[in-house]
This record gives C-alpha cells, structure tokens and sequence, in this order.
C-alpha cells in the first residue's frame, strides 16, 4: 500500500476553496439551494468533518460489503425464510420497502444537492461520498425486493409507492421533500443528516437490524445493518454544519432547524416505526416497547448530542412525551381500520397476551385503545368483519398528512380536547394534528399553504368519485392490492367460517 | 394465509408487459426519478414553492427534453455496485503503481525543472477538477431519469478519485522537493491570480452559474471536461512521458479511462436525445458553439503551463478530441 499515511495528504483533497470572481456569491450558491443564513463564504471553509475517508478507502471498504450483501441474499433468496416469518414482521417489511427503498434513492439528490451547493470543498467531498452511498441504499433496497417478487407480489410497492398517492406516501413525500430532495444544502446538513439520520434512521436501523435477526428474516437484517454503516458516517455532515453556524452566532438557525425537522421526523417515526415495534413485530422478539426505544436512544441519547453543540430540547417537549404514550396506537388503530388503503397486510397484534405485554408497556391501555379492538373484535365473532372496515374518511393534518387522532388521545385521557388545531391563511382554512404541527407550517407558510391533502383533494374533486372505491383507485391501490388482515382475523378469536378471507 | 393467489410477476408492474426480462441495471434505475413530470409539481409542497419552481424551470422547462427519458442507457450500465467493484480493482491497481514508484524513488529523481512544471501545471489542477466534480453533481441532481443521474454521480465520484490521487502526489512531491509544493495559499494563489489559469477559472465559475440542466450537460460534457481531459489525458501525458515520469504518464492514462466513460454515456445521451427529438440537434450544437471559444482559450492558455510542449499541438489535440466526441455523439 502507498507509503504515506492518509492524515499527511488528506488536507490537500479537500482545501479546494477559492473567492469566485467570474460570477457572484449568490449565482454560484442561490438561496433557494444554499441557504448561508448570513455566515460569510469563508467562515464556511473551516467546516471539518469528523470522519475521514478517501476515495480508495471508500471504494475498496463497499466493495467488499456489497459482495457481502448480495451473497446473503444470493443464498437466503432461495431459501423458504421468507414464507415462514409471522404475518406481522412481513407486513413491517413490506411496508418498510414502500416507504424507504425509493426515498433513500432521492436522499442521493439531497446528497448531490450538498455536493454541489455545500459551501466547503470537505463539505462537498463528503456529500459525495453521501450521493454514492443513497444511490446504494435505493438499489439495494429495490434488488432485494425484486429477487422475491414471485414469492411476494407486494414487494411491487418498493418501486411503486412514490408513483403513487396513497395516503402514507404523501405524507412521506411531504415530509422527505422538505427534509432533502426539495431543500438547500445548509438546512439539509442540519435536518436530514443531523436530525433524521443521526436522531432516527441511525436508532431505527439499528434497532430494526437486531429485531430482524431474531425474527429470523437474516436476509432483511444484514441488509439494514451494512446499510446503517453508510448512514453513521455520512450523517456526520451536521455536526460540522452545527460548528460552522453556532461559531458564527447563529446557533438560533441551527436550533430551528433542528426543532422543526424533528418533530416532522417525529410523526412519521411514531407511524413506521410505532405500529413496527408495539404491534407488527412477534411478541417473543421484542426487547422493548416503542416508548422505552424513543426513551432511551432519542429523549436520552440523541439529545445528548446535540447538547453538546449547544442546542436545546425543541419548545415542544412536553408535548413529544405526552404524544409517545399514545399516538402511534392512534394511528395503528387507523392503518388497521383503513386497512384496504395501504399496500401491505397489517396485523391486529392484539391477542391475549399482546394486550397484557400492551397493558404493561402502556398501563391504561386496555381501558383505552383495547376498548376498539373489542368492538371489532366481537364484530368480527360475530360474522361481521364489514363492521371493521371504513365507509368514510379521517380528517387529515396540513402540516405531517397524517390523520387527527386527537379525539382518541383525548379519549385516552392525554388530551385536554379532542378538537384539532385550526389556522386561516390567505383565505384558507388549515386543520392541523397538534401545536407543533401547526408551528411548522406557520413558520414557512409560504412553502406549505398551496399544498392539498389527499382529504382537500377529495373535498375539491381532484379524486372522482369521491369515495371509498374512487379514493382507492387515486391511490394507485387495485383491488388485489388493498391490504387485508394479515392474519385472517385468528386475533379476535373462534370465528365463524364465513368469515375467514372477507 | 390471506395472501391471495395471483400469477408471479415478471418484473416491477410500472415497466409494463416486457418482452425480454430486465436486467439488474434496468430494475434499480427505472423509473426512480418519480418527480419528473410530477402534476401539478415535482415536489410534494406548495406547486409554486420556489424549489418547485427551479426544477420546473430547468428541468422541466429546459429546452433539452424528449418524451421519453426512460429509454435512455448509459452503454457502460453501472449499477452501484458495478462501479465500486470497477474501481475497487482500478484503485487496486494504482495503489500498486504508486508502491512500485515508491520503491523506485520515482518522484525523488525528478528534475527540478520538471518539478517546476508539476508546481505549476499540475498542483492547482484540484481546484478546476473539484469543480467539474461539482458540475456532474448539478447535472445528476437535475437531470430527468435516474439512468442519467446514476452516470452523472459516477462521473462526479470519478473527478474526486482523480483530485485524491494528484493530492497524494502533489504530498510526494513536497516530502522530497520541497515543503512549499503542498502549500494551499501558493495552490490557491495560482487558481486565483495566476494568468495561464484564468481562462480555465472563468468558464468553469460561469459553467457554475448555468442552471438549465440541458446547458449544463452540454457545456461540461461536450465542450469544457473534454477540453480539460485532452489537457490532462493527451498533452500532459505525453510531456511526462517525455520527462520520464513515468509515474504521472499511467497515472493520467487510467484517468482517461474514466474520460472515456464520460464521453460513451455523454454520447450516447446526445444520440438518444436528438433520435427522440431531431430539434435537439439545433439545440445541443448552439450550445457547444457558445462555449466552445472558452474551452478553447483555457486550452491554449493552459499550454503556457507546459514549457516544451508544442502549443499547436496541445490545441489541436484538444480540438480533435472535442471534434470525436461531437462525432461519436452525431452531431
Ligand atoms: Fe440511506
Ligand atoms: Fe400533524
């Protein structure tokens, strides 16, 4: 190997700052894509990754992970694993495929994004790297898929979902676009690096990696955890970000950046990965509840970290921790319902001893949420799975495009109103999920107020006819497509024949 | 079980009825650019957010489209994987290069004449080769389908190798000739004042501030990295050999495989466009006339650089290059 250790010539690949002269600051870095928040070109120079990496060391260290992946799936692909894992763990990887696969490829324009309009040569050199590792993760993540399509006609939806406009994929997009694919370079190394990726996905991954493996799904759980390595080192573009503008004095920019992306991040976190944890994944592997997860790696860790540049915990934290209690069996109990509108099958997860695991995780819980699964429980015994489907729609937030669950957190006992949070702007009325939700889309009207939810959209006519079957098809979702129980309703007991596969 | 019995499916359901079954790099490229052409904006946000606006104007908007990006291949057909098992065995290769010159005390017996022309040809070539990094990077971000993005991205990736590798030298270069040679501010002082870079740094600033994602592709793919890559590739190639520095010569000849590559996906993107729009011909040849006097400025000026180099020479092998390229792409 070349003689010279990388740290005597790593400074020379990434010094390539320079004052422009044939054109200005702002043609070269346009606002729109590179927001400097007033921090002057060269205090940007001194932006200093954490992580060092060169192009050889990149290129030798994936190639050999890729043959590692791909040589799991190669053998596991032919394999029956697939078939025998519980109904809940594929729906979680099903539904994982649709929301992730695509997006992380559109992370790689945000990286390409910071890779162009960065303001620093090392910035940019990173981003690179970052560009390349999405362009992975996106094609990874539809290979895999792909290679089991004939096993799992669903898998489809790791390559069509953001095609589409089902429900949860508007919110996903609406979310990833203002986190990376449709925003500037500075404000994405605060909010897709820092925030999701070293706040959520790092957690999320690692934690979905080890519950893969004990579920038995190797092929899922090797794929995560080469993909998570990926993410830890190119995460790490925020925190010099952070450097950069607290040096500054503007550490407020930072702060709010931070403070809007996580709660956004929040939301779609406590969907995913709520009904992922509390109810999908196979009571025997689990190792801990959703809000003992968010607990220990996002309220503690996570917020350790950004303690340590001198950040805060968002306004909103009382509200986060009173959310973590029940808004994701809220939107669980809603997937459930609006079963047919998503491309995988949910489980009930809530059988005898999934309540009990439910009542000690969540004590209340079955005075609470168990109080629905009841009704449809006894509508289902009673031949009437119908009952347990949906005839019209939720009310769905402006800001995350999730529906309102607040009468059931009110309901609950967490709220002191069921009643959502309603805005006027320019004319127009706005319904949002919560205070942090309505904070968002006031900070930056401009950017969100001509934007439909797919509930504007059916009051405005986009969506024809305007029910249950035309939301469907608006959606992308054919009738084979719609998802069903996965389990065949064996949660809510001896049922009459009649009703098995309704 | 609920799930239903249905007939296994040939491939992804939005690449239709195919005749012949999709390869790997078909199926993890197709259609993943799912905004372009998005109704009513590419992006899930107010269709009139400025962000919306800035892909429709130059992406949407550009002049340089056709009906159809979908069936445009890149001929190299990288997915990433391919390419960083390709230049895993590239880098393999170098690092040998670089061992075996190490144990020669290559770079030690270079005259100091030629380690004058390296000071002052080839050092500062980092900051112009970060920018044409950059410039992929606007044209992969921007550009409509993902068979395009991906060869884009690798292309940026390509111009980083090439800056790491002249980094390692130019450190090489300074522990035995001289601490000066890694100096930043004299690389920088260079790139920013001295006058053989000046052509070269005005048309890649202003190639920066091109923002229609068709312009961009043509004035870096076309005109401006080919000019610079025949610099690199043929004229300062052949002067190292010439100085028995044997070491640059390879160095510089595995970059222009990684040229090559640049010029068969650019060819064949100029091929595929004007097949499916025959106007685009008009387009993409006004665009390679308007930036062509700067690539060739920075081409001649970047020839004082090179003592002993014939001018002439250095100019038309950069004017041939250019002309093969334009040949090879139909136009
Ligand atoms: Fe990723
Ligand atoms: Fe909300």
């Amino acid at each position: 190997m070349p003689r010279l250790p990388r740290s005597e010539w790593y400074d020379l690949t990434r010094d390539m700052n320079w004052d422009l002269s044939y054109i200005t600051e702002d043609e070269a870095f346009p606002p729109q894509l590179s927001n400097s928040f007033g921090v002057p070109a060269h205090d940007w120079w001194a932006w200093d990754e954490p992580y060092k990496i060169t192009y050889s060391e990149y290129v030798h260290n994936q190639a050999g992970k890729d043959a590692g992946v791909y040589s799991v799936n190669n053998v596991l692909n032919r394999s029956d694993i697939w078939d025998n894992l519980e109904p809940g763990w594929r729906a979680a990887v099903i539904a994982h495929y649709g929301a992730i696969a695509v997006a992380e490829y559109q992370a790689g324009i945000g990286e390409a994004r910071m890779a162009r309009f960065g303001r620093a040569a090392a910035w940019r050199n990173m981003a690179t790297f970052g560009t390349l590792d999405e362009t992975r993760h996106g094609q990874l993540q539809t290979y895999i898929p792909y290679q089991a399509l004939a096993k799992e006609p669903k898998f489809d939806w790791a390559h069509k979902a953001y095609h589409t406009n089902e429900w949860g994929v508007i919110a996903a997009r609406h979310l990833f676009d203002d986190m990376f694919l449709a925003n500037d370079a500075v404000s994405m190394a605060i909010q897709l690096t820092f925030t999701f990726e070293t706040g959520f996905t790092n957690l999320q991954f690692l934690g979905m990696a080890a519950d893969a493996m004990k579920a038995g799904d190797f092929d899922f759980g090797a794929l995560i955890s080469s993909i998570q390595t990926d993410e830890a080192r190119h995460a790490q573009q925020g925190e010099p970000t952070i450097k950069v503008l607290t040096k500054a004095g503007k550490a407020d920019v930072a702060q709010d950046l931070l403070d809007r992306m996580f709660w956004r991040a929040w939301k779609l976190f406590a969907l995913l990965t709520g009904f992922s944890m509390d109810y999908y994944t196979p009571l025997e592997n689990r190792t801990h509840s959703f809000k003992e997860f968010m607990d220990e790696f996002i309220n503690k860790q996570f917020i350790d970290q950004f303690r340590d540049f001198g950040l805060e915990k968002p306004w909103y934290w009382d509200q986060l921790l009173n959310e973590m209690n029940w808004t994701h069996h809220a939107y669980h109990l809603g997937v459930y319902f609006w079963r047919p509108t998503v491309w995988w099958n949910p489980v009930a997860g809530v059988g005898p001893a999934e309540r009990e695991w439910l009542e000690e995780k969540y004590p209340g819980w079955n005075a609470s949420f168990g109080k629905y699964w009841d009704t449809m429980g006894q509508n289902v015994r009673d031949g009437h799975p119908e009952l347990t489907l949906p005839e019209t729609f939720p009310v769905v937030c402006n800001s995350c495009q999730l529906p309102v669950c607040t009468p059931a957190g009110y309901a609950a006992g967490y709220l002191e109103s069921p009643l959502p949070y309603v805005v006027e702007y320019n004319g127009r009325k706005y319904t949002f999920c919560s205070e942090p939700c309505k904070w968002v889309f006031e900070m930056q009207p401009e950017t969100f107020a001509g934007h439909l939810s797919i509930i504007d959209r059916l009051l405005s006519g986009w969506i024809q006819p305007p029910d249950i079957p035309g939301a469907l098809a608006y959606m992308g979702l054919s009738p084979e497509e719609c998802g069903v129980d996965g389990t065949d309703y064996d949660w809510a007991g001896p049922v009459p024949p009649a009703t098995k596969s309704a | 079980m609920a799930t239903r019995e249905r007939k296994a499916p040939k491939t992804w359901s939005l690449l239709g009825d195919v005749k012949r079954r999709p390869s790997v790099y078909e199926v993890t490229a197709s259609q993943f650019a799912y905004h372009f052409r998005r109704e009513p904006a590419p992006f899930e946000m107010s269709p009139d957010a400025p962000i919306n606006e800035w892909y429709l104007t130059h992406r949407e908007g550009s002049v340089f489209n056709v009906d159809d990006w979908e069936g445009y291949r890149d001929p190299a057909k990288l997915t990433y994987s391919d390419y960083v098992m390709l230049q895993h065995d590239r880098e393999t290769y170098l690092d040998g290069l670089i061992d075996h010159h190490e144990s020669a005390s290559s770079v030690e017996s270079l005259s100091p004449e030629w380690v004058s022309t390296l000071t002052n040809a080839v050092v500062p070539l980092r900051f112009p080769l970060h920018i044409m990094q950059m410039t992929a990077l606007y044209v992969a971000q921007m550009a409509p389908t993902a068979f395009i993005i991906n060869a884009s991205n690798f292309q940026a990736a390509d111009e980083m190798r090439r800056v790491q590798r002249l980094a390692y030298l130019t450190k090489w270069l300074a522990n035995a000739h001289g601490e000066s040679i890694a100096s930043t501010d004299a690389a920088r002082a260079a790139w920013e004042k001295g006058e053989a870079w000046q052509p070269m740094r005005k048309a890649l600033e202003e190639l920066l501030g091109v923002y229609d994602w068709g312009e961009a592709f043509a004035a870096l793919d076309l005109v401006i990295k080919p000019a610079i890559d025949s610099l690199l590739g043929d004229s300062l190639a052949a002067l190292a050999a010439e100085n028995d520095d044997e070491l640059l010569a390879l160095l510089l000849a595995e970059f222009h495989r990684d040229a090559e590559r640049s010029k068969d996906w650019t060819a064949e993107l100029v091929r595929y466009a004007v097949a499916n729009n025959p106007a685009l011909a008009e387009v993409l040849s006004t665009w390679v006339a308007a930036w062509t006097p700067a690539a060739d400025a920075l081409v001649s000026s970047y020839a004082t650089l090179l003592p002993g180099a014939d001018t002439a020479a250095v100019v038309t092998a950069a004017a041939k290059a250019r002309a093969d390229l334009l040949a090879a792409s139909g136009l």
